[in-house]
């Protein structure tokens, strides 16, 4: 006969079984907490909650002074493929759909997607499509194209591309194309500017991303934060004067069968840049083949502000200023031209290696005589003088201006070591002596400005979460008394009516300079290319424009009166127009009140 | 007081099956009302959030339609673009000597034009809340029996 358990002992069998089972899972949660696989169920309590993402703010945008967009935000899409989710079909459609969309190689797709990434330990790739140089580079399509795969994708159109998926990225795009774009630089993939404006706001522009826990489940969604964003900018600049100052520019280079060139247009009385045209152009949105070239690639992207090189006549009007500003020169004073004159030891002849006789100071400009201009600066000014007026005007100085990787030029000066006294002279006309554009802008802006040198620069308004801020004038110095400035410019003007200039334009009393500047190389100056400049501005008496020419290695003819002059003319006439400029009687008559 | 009770369940034992009927009845009723709105309440915080998801996608969507359709805009009035259009109406860029300067009185030049403000910098509007998550009790109160219905 079986003995029957009694109650009590089957009721303690029962509550020692569930204290067994509480107590295991009182040590598993123990070992969940704190044991070594602790951080591990933590993830996974929390992947199943949200997951952290990064947001990253839309860049910037930029203006011109009117409203016009210049660079923009758009999404562009690569091409992936999950490869756990290809299917026999799909690995045949995907090709043939992307290929014929593309205008690409099916095989080279078949290719990507029938290699065993299995064994490298990849489950997600990247298409790509080979370059005509055979590098392989991401396959990246636009929206409408990518609004066409989508349609594919999300319809019964029996196609199947199981795997395929279309991941967005942002893009910088820049509606105008490539005008403008050695001032606006580039902005990567990864979405960081360099050069031009995009370098030298990249971390106001950029705003700051955030990391927020996207929640995975509907009760656990909150509003999202928006990341601080980045600012809005609105340049100086003008689109219509730039269209217009680009055009110029490459008919020029093109008659002159020229290298390079520049064309700047500024506001002297504020250092507002309503124009900068560099050439050959730059389409920001197509900047790889820049960044291969051999030279520095800021002075390649950014001219401006980073290509310096010695000004040759031009700078002239710096020296002159300097001379009469220090009362060592008038304008009538007289000085006997013999065509040569020593310096230190080196023998310094004119442009055209000829005497030119008695000439004044003004007549010393309008000739643009190297001899002359040597004897101002080294017997009249002398090192002292010189070379304090040079740092004054801020040359071998960097501007501040607001353009990435702007470059402070070089001027050898007493203090330096290798300094000789031969410097002076061939400094006294520009040569020996590296500046940037914006530098001698700036320099001769003074001059126009009666004697106050203000910092050129290309944004007038910054808009941001707090507000608008409109960044002032700044001033960087006043080399010159306004009575000195108004004399230059005097002397200046006269010297383009009196000449046959092809500078000058009807109604609008205009002041400038030529400038023909030898380049310099390894073996000493070439002796056929040089850079053709002129630097003008007006209207007289109150100059609203100062614009900067600069033609490299010309073909047709070596001299800035011949090939530059012209573009200022031509810029000048419709400049006058589009900033709402009358011609002088009109602006006299209005003046006077009448 | 207490032999009256003993007396009277002793007498009508099914007074104590209705005492306990009953309370349990009222445990049941108020745990079913508890979780009825704790489901009510929920099932409501998940659709909201639902439609918030939703919401915030479309939101990004059509943000980036607009900078799409801005960029657009922007590349089909390049000033290439409107002065090949200008020249094949006849147009051509007026010279210095074509135009004739007339004095206007009471003129004012154009404002400068002003860059709208970043987007993500933007303050969300208070009136996307729901007053019950904004309004005090008093503040309630007096709006539902004060009519007044002109609340912002």
């Amino acid at each position: 006969m079986n003995e029957v358990a009694s109650p009590v002992a089957r009721i303690r069998l029962v509550i020692l079984g569930m204290a067994l089972v509480a107590g295991g899972m009182v040590v598993q949660l123990i070992r969940v907490q704190f044991g070594p696989y602790a951080p591990v169920f933590k993830d996974l309590g929390s992947s199943a909650v949200g997951r952290p993402e990064r947001i990253v703010p839309d860049r910037g945008l930029i203006y011109d002074r009117n409203g016009k967009l210049l660079a923009a935000n758009a999404t562009m899409y690569f091409l992936e493929v999950e490869l756990r989710q290809l299917t026999p079909e799909s690995s045949q459609a995907i090709p043939q759909a992307i290929s014929t969309l593309l205008s690409l190689d099916p095989k080279g797709i078949q290719a990507q997607l029938s290699r065993d990434y299995a064994a490298e330990g990849q489950l997600r790739i990247r298409l790509t499509r080979p370059d005509s140089d055979g590098k392989t580079w991401p396959i990246s399509i636009d929206e409408p194209t990518a609004g066409v795969i989508k349609g594919f994708m999300g319809t019964d159109t029996g196609l199947d591309l199981s795997g395929l998926s279309l991941v967005p990225v942002p893009k910088r795009i820049y509606p105008t194309g490539s005008l403008l774009g050695h001032v606006l630089g580039i902005v990567n993939q990864e979405g960081k500017g360099f050069f031009g404006i995009e370098g030298f706001y990249d971390e106001w522009l950029s705003g700051k991303p955030i990391t927020i826990e996207r929640p995975l489940i509907p009760p656990e969604a909150r509003l999202q934060p928006d990341p601080p964003a980045g600012v809005n900018l609105v340049l100086s600049i003008d689109v219509n004067v730039q269209q217009m100052v680009e055009t110029a520019l490459e008919n020029e280079i093109q008659t002159s069968q020229a290298e390079s060139g520049q064309v700047i247009v500024m506001d002297p009385r504020t250092g507002e840049i309503w124009a900068m045209a560099s050439y050959p152009t730059l389409d920001p949105e197509e900047y790889e083949p820049w960044l291969q070239k051999e030279q520095a690639k800021e002075a390649v992207i950014s001219p401006a502000a980073s290509g310096q090189y010695e000004p040759g006549s031009t700078f002239k009007v710096v020296v002159m200023a300097g001379a009469l500003d220090a009362g060592v020169v008038e304008p009538d004073d007289v000085y006997i031209d013999t065509g040569e004159i020593e310096v230190g030891g080196n023998v310094i002849r004119n442009w055209d290696g000829n005497a030119w006789g008695p000439q004044t100071m003004a007549g010393c400009m309008q000739h643009s005589l190297n001899v002359c201009l040597a004897y101002v600066g080294s017997q009249k000014l002398g090192a002292g003088l010189f070379y304090g007026y040079m740092n004054a005007f801020g040359i071998g100085q960097l501007t501040g201006t607001d353009l990435a990787g702007e470059v402070q030029g070089s001027l050898r000066t007493p203090r330096n070591a290798d300094w000789t006294e031969s410097d002076l002279g061939t400094n006294s006309f520009g040569q020996g002596v590296s500046v940037t554009p914006v530098q001698l802008l700036a320099a001769v802006g003074a001059v126009a400005n009666r004697g106050v040198m203000v910092q050129p620069h290309l944004v007038r308004e910054v808009v941001g979460p707090q507000g608008v801020y409109w960044p002032k004038t700044t001033v960087l110095g006043k080399p010159i008394t306004p009575e000195t400035a108004e004399v230059l410019t005097e002397m200046l003007a006269q010297s383009l009516e009196d000449e046959t200039s092809y500078a000058s334009v009807p109604g609008y009393r205009l002041a400038g300079k030529t400038g023909t500047a030898q380049i310099p190389g390894d073996y000493g100056y070439d002796p056929k290319l040089t850079i053709a400049s002129f630097i003008g501005w007006g209207p007289i008496p109150d100059p609203q424009f100062v614009v900067y020419v600069r033609i490299d290695k010309p073909q047709n003819s070596p001299w800035g009166s011949v090939v530059a002059a012209p573009v200022f003319q031509e810029v000048v006439q419709r400049l006058v127009v589009m900033m709402n400029i009358p011609p002088d009687p009109v602006r006299m008559e209005l003046a006077g009140g009448g | 007081m207490r032999n009256w009770h003993k007396q009277a369940f002793r007498q009508a034992p099914w007074r104590v099956e209705m005492r306990s009927a009953g309370g349990t009845m009222l445990g049941l009723t108020a745990l079913l009302i508890i979780g009825g709105m704790y489901l009510t309440v929920s099932s409501k915080v998940a659709q909201a959030g639902r439609q918030l998801m939703t919401l915030e996608v479309r939101r990004q969507e059509l943000l980036q339609g607009n900078a799409d359709l801005h960029a657009n805009l922007a590349e089909l009035t390049t000033p290439e673009r409107l002065l090949e259009r200008a020249r094949s109406l006849g147009f051509k860029p007026a010279g210095p000597n074509e135009i004739e300067y007339i004095e206007v009185e009471g003129y004012a030049p154009q404002p400068a034009f002003v860059a709208p403000r970043p987007l993500g910098s933007l303050e969300p509007g208070s009136t996307g809340l729901s007053p019950a998550f904004t309004e005090t009790l008093g503040a309630w109160l007096s709006r539902l029996f004060g009519g007044d219905g002109d609340r912002q």
